[in-house]
């Protein structure tokens, strides 16, 4: 059971990894500014993952919980037992901001993009120095 | 209980390898952009399978409703297929 979850678990690890990687591929190859845009905001949702798989914790002999105290714990063995039966909140916190963060900076690049297209009237990226790089 | 949910998070995790690599490959940026879609839907269901309900609660309306709409309207006011 143990081993059929660890890999199972770097299943899961082994694909955030490829999606990093083909991620990062769109940004550096394509041409297209949208399409670098596209790839960026599923950059910064594979690191995100990542942060939360970080945060996720093995329980022997059961699945661990939501981090959230829905009533008054009756002594230190009850909190004891919560602190090691819930998921780590802290990755979840982070990326809950950076999610909003990042929504900014994504309003940001569309309205530069838009600006770009104007000015050059192409989305490719050698627009800019005046050339083709093909 | 944990067999059947670290079992949707791997295949959630697999699908999302798949819609990546179709959103980098389509030349139709609107074709991109839906994969990007769901792309977002398959890591939605791995956050709620790795005990992150908050993070869904945001992610979803995000990610899955108001980037691919914002990125629909850039693709309107600039160009649809990449050159």
């Amino acid at each position: 059971m143990s081993d059929y979850f660890s890999l199972m678990f770097t299943v899961v690890l082994l694909s955030l990894v490829v999606n990093i990687g083909i991620a990062l591929y769109g940004i550096f190859i394509k041409p297209s500014l949208v399409k670098k845009f596209i790839a960026l905001t599923i950059f910064s949702d594979s690191i995100n993952s990542f942060a939360i798989a970080l945060g996720f914790r093995r329980v022997t002999g059961s699945y661990p919980g939501v981090a959230v105290l829905s009533d008054v714990p009756r002594g230190v063995e009850e909190l004891r037992h919560f602190s090691t039966a819930s998921v780590d909140p802290l990755p979840q916190a982070l990326v809950l901001t950076a999610i909003v963060i990042g929504l900014a900076v994504y309003m940001f690049l569309t309205g530069l993009i838009m600006l770009y297209y104007r000015h050059y009237g192409t989305t490719r990226v050698d627009a800019a120095r005046g050339g083709s790089r093909e | 209980m944990e067999p059947v949910a670290i079992l949707l998070a791997t295949a959630a995790a697999l699908l999302s390898v798949i819609a990546t690599y179709l959103a980098i490959e389509a030349k139709d940026l609107l074709v991109a952009t839906v994969f990007s879609a769901v792309q977002s839907t398959a890591y939605a269901l791995m956050y709620y399978i790795l005990m992150a309900p908050d993070i869904v609660l945001v992610y979803v309306p995000v990610s899955v409703g108001l980037l691919p709409a914002v990125t629909i309207l850039l693709i309107k006011k600039t160009e649809r297929y990449e050159r």
